[in-house]
């Protein structure tokens, strides 16, 4: 599609113009937290404890351990927004990869494949995710292959798909009639045509690896204290709901702004890359 | 007449011989594409491909670049087989190359014309990128007639025939000796249509290229082809020189396929042999001519006796049975009557 | 003469999307009297099945009028009621389309989509609708007893007879027909071109034959409209138009196009590619592919000319040109 009209799209959809901004800006942040953080977000000061948002220089207060929940929240963006990153492109690439083998050779290889990730998207992800780290230990890195192992079908499944449909174009069957071999002819002519789809489902993903790694740092599997992260500091802050409710609040509200972003993001470049609209 | 005799004592470019492809669908059985076709396409030479939607041209065309495996049958390029184990690919590419039907689809949207253009070359290793390969594009558009600044588009800012006259650049980018056609005009307009096949001719005449030309459009494939073979259901029912089979068409399913082209004329006397029914499909063909069921002449014998492909006259090959009759009978034969497109369902 | 059935006046429609605006009618003067069989020929994108569509006032969205008068009967379209409007549409005027597949309603009977018609503009009950589509549906050549079929169950030719059925099922003053059988293998067309010809001796409908294909025209049509970038360049009987083309382009269509029979000459292409919608040449819009362009083609738009009884060519020098 033409450049300029894509750019125009872009500017005009209210989506991805929202998603896109609050996006960059929750990155930004995150990059520059060190700066921006005022404490030291994992030391404890319980003279401090559970003090109102505003006293004493900490702008979101302080939690049960005195320690500044401002700063917790720019440092826990980092872990957050860093392991989405590393658990997007490495489920990106694996499941684009398969999806691409499974599509372009069918056969006994796309049976494999496919029945491989049915079973796997078959099993409720965060059912997936609990079973496998409770067995496994609780790490950053095991915590990064959960998330993975549960969710590259989603690229596996679109690739294959997309595959499908540009298998049978004649530019393909104009390559295969060149002599070019396979891997040459799924990575230099079809894979190109599949970025556009691949991009909306990465930003949407983005968002939902987010949501459940919070959730599995809210149930004690992820992210391990004091190192904080929006779930297990909503986690901290359940007992105080009554007396300090910004405990709650804070990582609460960025974690749904950033779910938000993401997803707007995604919806909006499906709006603006949608080839039906004229 | 001097030009064609020679063409006979020539050796065949390209020999097809007992060509079969079914393709096994489930729960229906097999379908039976491309059904014992033989053929040879000499040097220079066009030989036409025509029939209706279904009757296997394109399979033809698709198993000859191998883009589908055949079921059987052998097939020879300049003597040698084609189909055998030790059979150099690289060599069948660079000498057997292909034109397609949809010049949208058969363009990669997400690359530039040079990107298109230098695939080939550099898949078969024959330049490495650098200005040896802007010297070769650059001789490439020419012989095209493709302007040069065309090259760093894309697809999409071309029209119809502009990306179809790439299709054709890209297929001669290996300087092979033999192409597919495989319906290459039957998706742009008239004007445009006759600036692609003049490009065609004008290419074989430079560099004696041979034909496959594959079409539905009986008037493009007289144009263009110096033989024509006429496909029903996945076999070729009749064979000849152009002139010959417009003159003297004798398989009924030819002779009704021809009158049943409307014609830019003045004087309104059609004499129509209109088919009943519908093509059928080639699923689990019964034994017996295959054309029996639509034929306007067929007799009980008809399906019982499968007809060969038998010469009539030199280089005029029928498969039919009363094929020295077919002439004369179509004089006679009227339009098929409403009753009669009935009872055919 | 006959009663004009339709009259077109200057119609002009302008397509506006978001990638750009296109001038899809630029001035289109038409006129279909009763019982006339008018071909409407050109390439793709010169605008036929806009000039049909706007005919009927369903110009899809996007698509402006931005001029021009549309006289059906003498009652002007744009003006009428919505009521009117439905009658015009399906019982005085009917269309066929060039694509089988998608013109027929894949939950309904054949015999229900018919009988739809039927029953909403001639107001018959169930039982006559079933009795006048079984009749209809014999006309074209499909057993009466497939009326409770779907039409998935039919081939692309019997669908597009089911379509035509349902096209004369009200006996409408006009048929346009939009590439009915460009889907279709020759010898379905064969067989529909056939069926055609033979209901328009036993129907008195006027016809409007959209279609790229120069001999469906020769065929079907006595007037012949020849369309190039939204206007009508050249009109007449088809013997005289066929026989004796005056304009550049007819010249240069009839040239381009392979023949069945005779010599096997070279084909004349027509230099250039099709005026773009979008960026329309000025003056007569087919100037810069022309080969007889003079400066006034390139700054004016050349009025319509009679060259002979019943031919008429829109260009300056009215067809007449040395050697």
């Amino acid at each position: 599609m033409e450049r300029k009209l894509i750019f125009k799209r872009m500017v005009k959809s209210k989506f991805f113009m929202t998603g896109f901004l609050v996006a960059v800006f929750v990155v930004i942040i995150s990059i520059l937290s060190p700066l921006l953080a005022n404490f030291d977000p994992t030391a404890n000061a319980l003279v401090d404890r559970l003090k109102s948002p505003g006293i004493a220089g900490h702008i979101l207060g302080t939690d049960q351990l005195g320690r500044d929940i401002f700063s917790r929240l720019l440092m826990g963006s980092r872990y957050s927004l860093l392991i989405a990153l590393v658990v997007v492109s490495l489920a990106a690439v694996i499941g684009t990869f398969l999806g691409l083998v499974s599509g372009y050779f069918g056969g006994r290889t796309d049976t494999l494949i496919m029945r491989i990730s049915e079973i796997f998207l078959s099993i409720p992800q965060l059912i997936l995710a609990i079973a496998i780290m409770a067995m496994l230990g609780t790490s950053v890195f095991n915590l990064v292959m959960v998330l993975v192992i549960t969710s590259w079908t989603q690229y596996c499944k679109l690739a294959r798909n997309n595959v499908l449909v540009q298998k049978n174009m004649d530019f393909v069957h104009a390559s295969q009639v060149m002599g070019a071999g396979n891997m040459h002819i799924m990575l230099t002519q079809i894979f190109p045509n599949i970025t556009t789809p691949l991009l909306i489902t990465i930003s949407q993903q983005f968002g939902m690896i987010i949501m459940v790694e919070a959730s599995l740092s809210f149930l004690g599997l992820g992210i391990q204290q004091p190192t904080p992260s929006w779930g297990n500091m909503i986690a901290d802050g359940r007992t105080y709901l009554t007396t300090a409710p910004w405990m709650v609040i804070a990582p609460g509200v960025a974690l749904m702004i950033t779910v938000l972003a993401f997803n707007f993001l995604g919806d909006g470049l499906r709006d603006v890359f949608d080839p039906k609209r004229t | 007449m001097a030009e064609k005799m020679e063409n006979k004592s020539r050796k065949p470019l390209l020999e097809v011989r007992h060509l079969k492809k079914y393709f096994t669908i489930p729960r229906k059985g097999q379908l039976h594409a491309v059904d014992d076709v033989s053929f040879q396409v000499y040097p220079g030479e066009t030989l036409g491909l025509v029939g209706e939607s279904g009757c296997g041209k394109s399979t033809v065309g698709n198993v000859i670049m191998k883009l589908h495996k055949r079921t059987e049958g052998e097939m020879y390029l300049e003597g040698r087989d084609v189909f055998a184990s030790d059979a150099d690919k690289d060599a069948f590419c660079r000498k057997v190359q292909i034109i397609f039907l949809d010049p949208y689809s058969s363009l990669n949207p997400r690359k530039t014309i040079k990107d298109i253009l230098s695939e080939p070359l550099l898949v078969q290793k024959i330049v490495k990128k650098g200005p040896e390969l802007d010297k070769f594009l650059e001789e490439l558009c020419e012989t095209v007639g493709l302007s040069q600044d065309l090259l760093n588009h894309y697809p999409h800012e071309l029209d119809g025939g502009m990306r179809q006259v790439v299709g054709i650049a890209r297929a001669l980018s290996l300087n092979p000796s033999f192409i597919v056609c495989d319906e290459p005009v039957s998706a742009l307009d008239v004007s445009v249509q006759a600036k692609i096949i003049n490009l065609l001719m004008d290419l074989q005449k430079e560099r004696n290229l041979s034909y496959l030309f594959i079409s539905h459009d009986l008037s493009v494939v007289r144009h263009i082809s110096n033989r024509i073979a006429v496909m029903y259901l996945g076999q070729i029912v009749e064979m000849a020189d152009t002139d010959m089979i417009f003159q003297n068409a004798m398989h009924p399913y030819t002779i009704a396929l021809m009158s049943a082209v409307p014609k830019v004329s003045v004087d309104k006397k059609v004499n129509r042999i209109v088919l009943a029914g519908d093509v059928p499909s080639p699923m689990n063909p019964k034994p017996g001519c295959r054309f029996a069921p639509r034929c306007w002449m067929a007799c009980p014998e008809c399906s019982n006796k499968t007809p060969e492909l038998t010469e009539m006259e030199p280089g005029h090959f029928v498969s039919c049975m009363y094929a020295r009759e077919s002439r004369e009978r179509a004089k006679t034969a009227a339009t098929v009557s409403v009753e009669k497109m009935m009872e055919s369902q | 003469m006959e009663e004009k059935l339709l009259e077109i006046k200057n119609l002009r429609v302008r397509f506006v999307t978001e990638r750009a605006t296109a001038d899809a009618l630029n001035g289109v003067n038409l006129t279909i009297r009763k019982g006339e069989s008018l071909g409407l020929v050109g390439e793709s994108g010169a605008g036929k099945t806009t000039t049909a569509l706007a005919s009927l006032k369903l110009l899809p969205r996007g698509g402006q009028m931005l001029d021009g008068e549309i006289y059906f009967k003498g009652k002007d379209v744009m003006r009428m009621s919505k009521r009117e409007l439905l009658d015009m549409r399906g019982h005085r005027i009917s269309m066929i389309f060039q694509n089988p597949l998608t013109s027929l309603n894949p939950v309904f009977t054949v015999g229900e989509q018919i009988g739809m018609v039927l029953r909403q503009h001639k107001g018959l009950n169930k039982k006559q609708a079933d009795e006048e589509a079984m009749r209809l549906l014999e006309t074209v050549g499909i057993a009466g007893y497939r009326l409770n079929d779907y039409p998935n169950q039919f081939s692309g030719g019997m669908r597009q007879r089911v379509g035509i059925a349902a096209g004369i099922a009200c006996n409408p003053e006009l048929l346009i027909a939009d590439e009915p059988t460009t889907a279709l293998d020759v010898t379905i067309q064969a067989q529909i071109l056939e069926l055609m010809k033979r209901l328009q001796k036993e129907y008195s409908t006027s016809l409007l034959m959209i279609t790229h294909n120069l001999g469906i025209i020769s065929e079907l049509c006595e007037k012949v409209a020849v369309m190039y970038a939204g206007r009508i360049i050249e009109y007449g009987t088809v013997r005289e138009v066929f026989s004796d083309p005056r304009h550049p382009y007819t010249r240069g269509l009839l040239g381009a196009l392979p023949k069945l029979e005779g010599d096997r000459d070279r084909l004349t292409a027509i230099p250039g590619t099709v005026a773009n919608a979008q960026h329309l040449p000025e003056g007569c819009r087919f100037h810069p592919r022309c080969e007889h362009c003079t400066e006034e083609c390139k700054k004016q738009q050349p009025e319509m000319v009679q060259v002979k009884e019943e031919h008429f060519v829109e260009c300056f020098r009215g067809g007449k040109f040395d050697g």
